[in-house]
């Protein structure tokens, strides 16, 4: 792995920040997953420096007492720019960080450069709300989170057997996966309910707000989303001004992890045609 | 000593195939309203008798979205009780504080019941268990700050002149001025259940409140909770006192052991199996992660996880048998958990009413006295006492 690990204070909040390669900077923003340094950002840093920061109040980050709402967040971002004197960077949001990213650039739209939505949640569709992600087990949240089950990710996830089945009962008592194992997991899962509890996964606000993005923007969704259907996709293109969208086939919710090669194909082809465009 | 009836108001009608859990998402068509008139008046006249009995108290709670307890509004039924009983304590515990927004709604409607009651009300005040958050949507990452900060609003709502400013993070009050105000002076005796984090019992300790521990557990996990507990009043300068500690557990006498055992094991067996499934759900943030590890490993020491009658009686999680053998295992258990309050689950899942009532009526006639005639003599041999560790 190419990335080295840095904890940096940003206006006295102590934030974790993974870096690697060389090049121009992009932002990556992570999931409710906790996935540190998935393999998407592996292919990514090879043409260009990939800056990771970890959200207030997620595993290596504090701060999460300073957190109220998702644009909390999205302003704690601007401040990480500042810290790292990154001018209009990149961004590539996933999932929970996809939200962050949308809510950055609607927000903050001159601190922001060229924008990747990925499986972004953020929005709501009534027809087709987002799945539940808390209060299932491991196993639930793999079947909803990949496409391929035998993906050694969603393998993993399963393995992590605790928590409670779908009859309310408590799974997994007997063979504890290590508290190490456990505990940044569940810190993860607090983080994200702190901004995604109620309104779930979504701020009612965002519709109108994405009518402020001044980037240029591709969203990017798997295929076979079943945490967020991908007419979500449709929906962020719809209030994006001039947004563009590329669907991964035969991806699920977390194509950095699932398709890196396919996700960081399109990011490249789009990032270099943004720069020529300039 | 003091015995306390205690009431959850089950749903017994369940489906035998339903194998889902009982709270949160358990179907709701399931729950007949017309056999819910017949259940409520039922079990408010259980607990008028508790009172016609001559039980120091009774005690009922507060659950949302559930087939365990049907209790989502523990005010409304205490507002009967105010009327329907003349002597008992009416314990509510509690009011899940961080549901009520603004939680000055707990103080008005306990000062109610405390004044209508003539002062009987003892207040009971909790985070509200897990599934409520999913219930109600509420936030479960503020579910501690929002408790302590509704709890502050509380009290000095009830003993601090109005009208005034509160000021909290959470909750923000320009005019608060409640009328009325509780009877009891300085407030109402308060209750706080707990499952056993330190946190609370550091809580109840520093205000001197009564710390109830919370059923379904085996005996050396109450023992446990309840050594700790003593432990933490020494740290904040409190002698140990029987009278702020309750256990909270299920009782059922009859005529001899066979005859108890024969009468309330498929009840018993219908509260573990089909009501107790999803209680013990943990959203993200209710509990710190060293918390929430520490509840899974206990796990295996719950009563989901019990599946024979041997376990129930090794673990105690229930007492069961004739009066002497009930009374027997109340003495042992109650002298070394320290405690000075038992508040007894004489109704439980399906049991009916008959049943409900012989018990009650075995429990009080002939199981009370003995405990409380063999706990006297232990308090005049006080060297018994002295040579239980943290006594």
């Amino acid at each position: 792995m190419s990335f080295h690990e840095d904890k940096i204070s940003v206006r006295g909040v102590e934030t974790l920040v993974r870096r690697g390669g060389d090049g121009p900077p992009l932002v990556y923003l992570h999931s409710a997953g906790n996935e540190g340094w998935p393999p998407a950002l592996e292919l990514l840093c090879a043409r260009r420096e990939v800056i990771a920061p970890v959200a207030p109040g997620f595993p290596g980050s504090g701060g999460l007492e300073h957190v109220d709402h998702v644009s909390d967040v999205a302003l704690h971002t601007v401040d990480v720019f500042e810290a790292l004197a990154l001018d209009r960077p990149a961004v590539l949001g996933a999932s929970l960080g996809g939200w962050v990213a949308a809510e950055l650039a609607a927000r903050y739209p001159k601190e922001v450069g060229p924008l990747l939505l990925v499986d972004a949640a953020g929005l709501w569709i009534d027809e087709s709300p987002p799945a539940e992600i808390f209060g299932v087990t491991p196993a639930e949240l793999a079947e909803i989170t990949f496409h391929d089950q035998e993906h050694p990710a969603a393998q993993m996830l399963r393995s992590f057997a605790f928590g409670f089945d779908a009859g309310g009962k408590p799974v997994g008592t007997d063979d504890l996966p290590p508290d190490e194992l456990i505990l940044p997991m569940v810190q993860a899962l607090e983080a994200a309910a702190r901004i995604a509890w109620n309104p779930y996964l979504h701020d009612p606000k965002l519709p109108r707000l994405l009518g402020r993005v001044r980037s240029p923007t591709l969203i990017v969704w798997g295929d076979h989303d079943r945490l967020l259907d991908p007419i979500y996709a449709r929906r962020y293109q719809e209030l994006i001004p001039g947004s563009e969208v590329r669907f991964i086939e035969g991806c699920g919710h977390m194509p950095a992890i699932e398709r890196p090669e396919a996700l960081a194909e399109i990011a490249e082809e789009f990032l270099d045609r943004v720069d020529e465009g300039r | 000593m003091k015995f306390f009836f205690f009431h959850l108001m089950p749903y017994p009608h369940l489906p035998a195939d339903y194998e889902g859990p009982a709270w949160v998402k358990c179907p709701n068509r399931f729950y007949d309203p017309a056999a819910g008139t017949s259940l409520y008046n039922r079990y408010l006249d259980e607990l008028a008798y508790a009172d016609e009995l001559g039980f120091d108290g009774v005690v009922i709670n507060e659950h949302h979205a559930n087939a365990y307890g049907n209790m989502p509004s523990p005010n409304l039924i205490g507002s009967i009780l105010a009327r329907i009983t003349r002597r008992a304590k009416i314990a509510i515990v509690g009011n899940a504080l961080p549901l009520y927004d603004p939680p000055l709604r707990v103080a008005e409607e306990f000062a109610m019941i405390d004044v209508i009651s003539g002062g009987r009300l003892i207040a009971g005040m909790v985070v509200g268990g897990g599934p409520e958050y999913y219930s109600n949507s509420l936030n479960p990452t503020y579910a501690r700050e929002r408790f302590y900060e509704a709890h502050d609003l509380i009290l000095q709502a009830w003993t601090q002149d109005g009208p005034f400013t509160f000021n909290g993070k959470h909750y923000k009050m320009r005019y608060v001025n409640p009328w009325p105000k509780p009877l009891q002076k300085p407030h109402p005796p308060i209750w706080i259940p707990g499952v056993g984090s330190v946190e609370t019992m550091e809580f109840v300790a520093r205000h001197d409140y009564a710390y109830m521990g919370i059923p379904y557990f085996h005996r050396r996990v109450f023992q446990r909770n309840f050594d700790l507990f003593r432990e933490i009043r020494e740290r904040a300068g409190r002698p140990a006192d029987p009278e702020k500690a309750g256990w909270l557990v299920p009782i059922y006498v009859a005529e001899t052991d066979e005859q108890a055992r024969r009468e309330y094991e498929p009840h018993l067996f219908y509260f573990i199996k089909k009501l107790l499934p999803g209680l013990t759900i943990n959203p993200p943030g209710y509990t710190t992660a060293k918390s929430l590890l520490r509840i899974m490993h206990s796990f295996n020491d719950f009563m989901l996880s019990v599946d024979t009658w041997d376990q129930v009686d090794e673990g105690a999680y229930a007492i069961v048998g004739s009066p002497q053998t009930v009374a027997q295992k109340m003495i042992d258990l109650a002298g070394t958990f320290g405690v000075g309050n038992v508040l007894g689950l004489l109704q439980l899942g399906s049991l009916p009413a008959e049943l409900t009532r012989k018990n009650m009526e075995l429990y009080v006639r002939e199981v009370i006295p003995a405990v409380r005639g063999a706990l006297e003599r232990r308090r005049s041999q006080p060297s018994l006492l002295e040579a239980r560790p943290g006594a």
